[in-house]
C-alpha cells in the first residue's frame, strides 16, 4: 500500500469517526430543545431530530467525499500526515460550521414557540368596560 | 383569551380593505368584527363611550380590557399566528412611541387614503 493510499484511508476513518460523534451529540442534546419547542410532543419531537441528523449526515460525508482528493504525489510520511491535518482541519471546521448552524436553529425554533404561545398581550389596556355575554 | 371583538369604522375603504386581509389570515385568537357604534357594539358593551370608537380602532377582549387606536391595532397584530412577533417587536419601548405615531397618522387620515387609493 503507497503512502497516498494509506494518507486516504485515514482521512476517511478520521473523518466518518468526528462525524458519527458530532452527529450523535447533536441527536442526544438536540432532544432536549425539541421536546420543549413541540410542548411534550416526544414523538414529534424525535421525527424531527431523526430528519435533523440525516441531513447533517449527508451534509458531512457529501464534504468528506469530495474533499478526498489530494492531488499531488505524497512521497514520504511527513508530507502523508502534512496532507492528511490539512484535510481533516477542513473537515472540523465545516462540522464546526453545521454543528452552530444547528444550535442556531434549534434556539430559533424555542424562540418562536415561545413567542407564539406567550399568552401576554404586548401592551397593556387602557380602560375596562363590563362584556354583556350573550345568552 | 379566546376572542378579541375589533370595533371597526364601516364607512372607511382602507378599514374595509383590513377586514377582509385580517379575515382570510391565520390567526391565534379569534377576532369578532363589529361595527362601531352599532346596536350590536351597544348590546355588547353597555357602558362604553361609543362615540370615542368612532374616531379610532376599538379592540376589546372577552375579559372586557379595552385596546384603543395603536394598541388595537398591536392587539391585533398579537393575534396573528404569522405576526404575533412583530407585536412584541413593535411594542418594545424604544419602538412604541414611533408605532403609535405611524399608526395614528394613518388612522387620521384613513378617508383620504381610501380616496387616494381608490378604495
Amino acid at each position: 500500500m503507497t503512502i497516498g493510499i494509506s494518507t486516504y484511508l485515514v482521512y476517511l476513518a478520521i473523518s466518518i469517526a468526528l462525524t458519527i460523534w458530532v452527529a450523535r451529540t447533536l441527536h442526544k442534546n438536540g432532544r432536549v430543545f425539541l421536546v420543549d419547542v413541540f410542548h411534550g410532543n416526544e414523538s414529534l419531537a424525535d421525527s424531527v431530530n431523526h430528519l435533523l441528523v440525516v441531513g447533517f449526515y449527508l451534509i458531512n460525508f457529501g464534504y468528506v467525499s469530495l474533499a478526498l482528493k489530494l492531488g499531488y504525489e505524497v512521497n514520504s510520511a511527513q508530507e502523508g500526515i502534512e496532507a492528511l491535518s490539512v484535510k481533516v482541519g477542513m473537515v472540523l471546521l465545516v462540522l464546526g460550521g453545521m454543528h452552530f448552524f444547528n444550535l442556531f436553529i434549534f434556539s430559533r425554533m424555542r424562540r418562536r414557540s415561545q413567542i407564539r404561545h406567550n399568552p401576554h398581550p404586548p401592551v397593556t389596556p387602557d380602560a375596562f368596560t363590563p362584556v354583556q355575554q350573550e345568552a | 383569551m379566546l376572542a378579541l371583538t375589533v370595533l371597526y369604522d364601516p364607512d372607511c375603504g382602507l378599514c374595509r380593505r383590513a377586514h377582509e386581509w385580517l379575515a382570510e389570515q391565520p390567526k391565534l385568537v379569534e377576532l369578532i368584527f363589529v361595527p362601531c357604534a352599532s346596536a350590536e357594539a351597544r348590546k355588547r358593551f353597555p357602558q362604553l363611550d361609543h362615540d370615542l370608537t368612532k374616531k379610532d380602532l376599538t379592540v376589546i377582549t372577552d375579559e372586557g380590557a379595552v385596546f384603543f387606536g395603536p394598541k388595537g391595532w398591536l392587539m391585533v397584530l398579537w393575534a396573528l399566528t404569522r405576526y404575533r412577533d412583530w407585536a412584541y417587536r413593535l411594542a418594545k419601548p424604544e419602538l412604541l412611541p414611533s408605532t403609535k405615531r405611524v399608526v395614528s397618522m394613518i388612522s387620521q387620515h384613513r378617508y383620504q387614503i381610501s380616496r387616494v387609493a381608490g378604495i
